[in-house]
């Protein structure tokens, strides 16, 4: 077994293109494994992740990809990848220059020119944090909050000043972003329900979620096509598309394959209808929810809190307080870390930290923690 | 039955003859990653790692099919159904490559169905001749005749024609069914039948399955106008440029004879195909819902009676050619499903001939000019479909519907009735219903 130090990383899901995911072997991994990072752990202060590819950024600057893209660079603050483009965001050259945005093609390594570049302005400097720390991990939204990346046309995008982003999501086909009161606001398509307002309408530009008004947030996260966000109290509120159980809601495919946690599998019965139903604990009749438009307040095990969300394609995990973690939906990869390949509708604990603190996941402020796979 | 060997031979025999045409023209809308990875499955089939391929092709469709899922179906780029199709194919000869047992050839046959219903078309169409072999090696799924039965235990398979095949590809197959707590269930793709329209049809369920079916009396309706096998210019002159509808007698007449569709003969060249099956009783209600099921799972679940045989192939009418289109471009929908079948009133983007083949068909018409009367849902989604019950209006509700002028007709077997771009239709099957639309522009 590898060491685990303090501030250690892990990682586990698809890795088909030798993402730097445990012992490297095979295209799973199903169970927790200590990620090769460059250099110390405790230097890794962001990782993003691809479908086939890694990225991870020191705090020194250095910016090491693994999988299918393979390179190393210095003068990075923080990196965002995604499979079509892969955004830096570099010191710039001189004084007083700023910052500068850069999209490369992740199998360019970085040598060449980039695809595009732009220079952030020096107002956005003013805004770190007090102690002058790089504000890695913010990507896509971009320093001084005024624009974000997308791997998608319009690669760049202006954000009104008045939402005083604080954080930005991309889902597969949204955008969720966290303002500096707590207030989530989405846009984008909505036909899987992940803008939250209760319809299935796209919405051209950023919309307050008028069901979580008044509950001040701490966190989004936002999956392919669901969403989700953490309450400054600790509760998880949801939406968006269940097919895989990714809402922790009850899931009819997954039932079909007999995995409902709501009870006894469904299946047709004698006189050939369908029992299109799961049971709730209590015996009552729960329906299966394909979509969930509008927000859902989770339930976790009592006294638990979340404090941090990170969703995959189609799966969701949650650090807690008390350095737990906790992963449901789709599971085919091993992503949820369960040491099997099963999807599930309800969250589980994630045995393999249960003797360890994790302390953060995916995109990182502080030491450590641990990185499920983000997109599978 | 055939062993594995021959299977494993017919399969390989379709397959291009070298590892370097075993391949898609891409263009950059796939990233390389993935083409980096359609090459490798390829490596790993040609190099006989048939599990390692299958496990890059599990990736290969599990990728795409997201990006199937990504935007409006009309705008999902063809490349990643062609991905998606090729991923298919892969994994339905890796399936049979090793055992030609029922159970994984049926398995391969679901998997091509899955990449002829969502992918786009491949290397000459080949997941259709790859799904014409599997099928040929698996048992007939036809289910015993009631009454006397002229079943010759032995029969041989009859091979699907393949213009057959383009209709069956298309087959939407309607079911009456009302499930309790069933919320709105999406499949993946739901727009991608019938011509990346989406197209509503939703079932009625009679109060008792042997309720008397309400004929309309539609001699108190203004009617369809009719005219038997009218010239092109005549046609067009008069119906096509003026968008009116029309019944066109006779024309079914001079299609081909044969003497051929029937349930057995339906079960037996795609009793085991899958095909997308509607469930519910309104498309805009909660409890609707599409599934997929094989044919021989819908026609034992929800068709009870035999349907007449028709005396008549289908052709595409001549009239189609006036349109500006090719013939390739014309899109042929198969609607196959039970008494008291109804499509709510809605309208589609493209000329429509509606050619009755078996049951008849009650279809009222409502002129585009008359949209605000019919108060279309706002919703993106929904915007080409009526909030009004046509048979039971809420005239509290929608007032205005109540004036709106209609035609209206009986379609009967053998009859084509025309339905001009944007017009408005509700339809309602009087019996167990078989018709065929053309659709084109």
């Amino acid at each position: 077994m590898a060491e685990e130090r303090r501030g250690s990383w892990f990682g586990f899901g698809f890795c088909g293109f030798g993402q730097a995911l445990g012992s490297g072997r095979g295209r799973q991994v199903h169970s927790p494994e200590p990620l090769q990072t460059p250099g110390e752990d405790a230097d890794v202060c962001r990782v993003s992740a691809s479908w086939s590819y890694t990225a991870f950024v020191t705090r020194g600057g250095r910016l090491e990809l693994s999988g299918s893209a393979g390179c190393a660079a210095g003068g990075c603050r923080d990196a965002w990848a995604s499979e079509a483009l892969l955004v830096v965001l570099r010191a710039g050259p001189g004084r007083g220059a700023g910052t500068e945005l850069q999209a490369w093609a992740p199998g360019s390594a970085l040598s060449g020119e980039p695809l595009w570049a732009h220079t952030v302005g020096p107002e956005a400097e003013g805004e770190d944090a007090p102690g002058g720390e790089p504000q890695a991990g913010a990507l896509p939204l971009l320093p001084g909050a005024r624009a974000y990346v997308s791997p998608r046309p319009p690669f760049y995008s202006p954000l009104a000043p008045e939402l005083r982003a604080r954080r930005l999501e991309l889902g597969a086909e949204h955008a969720l972003l966290l303002d500096e009161a707590g207030q989530v606001f989405s846009w984008g398509q909505g036909r899987h329900g992940q803008l939250g307002h209760g319809t299935l309408e796209a919405e051209l530009e950023p919309r307050p979620l008028e069901a979580l008004q008044g509950v001040p947030m701490a966190e989004v996260a936002a999956g392919g096509w669901h969403s989700v966000c953490v309450s400054e109290t600790g509760d998880i509120y949801i939406w968006g598309w269940n097919e895989s159980g990714q809402l922790a809601l009850p899931s009819r495919s997954l039932a079909e394959v007999g995995k409902t946690a709501a009870g006894e599998a469904s299946g047709p019965k004698e006189d050939g209808s369908d029992v299109r139903t799961a049971e709730g604990e209590s015996g009552g009749l729960a329906p299966f929810i394909a979509i969930q438009p509008f927000p859902a307040l989770l339930d976790l095990p009592p006294g638990t809190d979340a404090v941090k969300a990170s969703c995959g394609s189609r799966h969701t995990a949650v650090v807690t307080r008390t350095g737990e973690l906790y992963t449901w939906g789709w599971g085919k990869y091993g992503q949820l870390g369960h040491e099997d390949t099963s999807s599930l509708d309800r969250p589980r604990r994630v045995e393999y930290f249960v003797d360890k603190r994790l302390q953060d996941m995916y995109t990182s402020k502080q030491h450590g923690g641990h990185r499920p796979n983000p997109r599978w | 039955m055939a062993g594995a060997g021959t299977l494993r031979e017919a399969l390989r025999a379709l397959l291009p003859p070298t590892k370097e045409e075993l391949t898609l023209q891409l263009g950059e809308t796939v990233e390389r990653s993935v083409v980096r990875l359609l090459r490798e499955a390829v490596e790993l089939f040609c190099g006989g790692r048939g599990d390692e391929c299958l496990q890059a092709s599990e990736a290969i469709l599990d990728y795409s099919w997201e990006k199937l899922n990504t935007g409006p179906w009309r705008d999902v780029h063809r490349d990643w159904r062609r991905v998606y199709a090729f991923g298919c194919l892969l994994k339905a000869v890796c399936l049979c490559e090793e055992t030609g047992d029922a159970g994984a050839v049926a398995a391969a046959l679901r998997v091509c169905d899955m990449g002829l219903l969502m992918g786009a078309a491949i290397l000459g169409d080949i997941l259709t001749k790859v799904a014409a072999v599997l099928q040929a090696h698996l048992p007939s799924g036809k289910r015993p005749a009631p009454g006397p039965a002229q079943e010759q235990p032995h029969e041989k398979r009859r091979n699907l024609r393949p213009q057959d095949s383009n209709l069956l590809r298309s087959l939407s197959w309607e079911v009456v069914g009302k499930f309790r707590h069933s919320p709105s269930e999406d499949i993946a793709g739901t727009e991608w039948q019938r011509g990346n329209v989406a197209h509503p049809s939703c079932i009625f369920l009679p109060k008792a399955r042997h309720d008397h079916v309400r004929i309309p009396d539609v001699r108190s309706e203004r009617t369809v106008p009719r005219l038997r096998c009218p010239s092109l210019q005549h046609f067009r002159k008069h119906f096509l440029v003026p968008g009116r509808p029309v019944i066109l007698e006779g024309v079914a007449d001079q299609w081909p004879c044969m003497k051929k569709w029937s349930l057995e003969y339906i079960q037996d060249v795609a009793g085991c195909r899958t095909v997308p099956v509607e469930v519910g009783s309104r498309y805009t209600d909660e409890e609707w819902s599409q599934t997929l099921m094989t044919v021989n799972e819908f026609i034992s679940k929800y068709i009870r009676d035999e349907i007449p045989e028709l005396k008549r192939d289908i052709s595409i009418p001549d009239y189609c050619c006036l349109g500006d289109g090719d013939e390739e471009e014309i899109t042929i929908n198969a609607w196959f499903g039970p008494q008291g079948t109804v499509s709510p009133l809605h309208q589609d983007p493209q000329q429509n001939f509606l050619a009755q083949v078996t049951g008849r068909k009650y279809i009222r018409l409502y002129s585009p000019q008359e949209s605000e009367a019919l108060y279309p849902h706002d919703t993106h989604l929904l915007h080409n479909t009526s909030q009004v019950d046509v048979e039971n209006p809420d005239l509290e509700k929608f007032p205005k519907f109540a004036e709106a002028p209609f035609l209206s007709c009986i379609l009967c077997p053998g009859e084509i009735l025309f339905i001009p771009v944007k017009y408005w239709h509700y339809v309602r099957a009087l019996d167990l219903s078989f018709s065929v639309s053309f659709w084109w522009s």
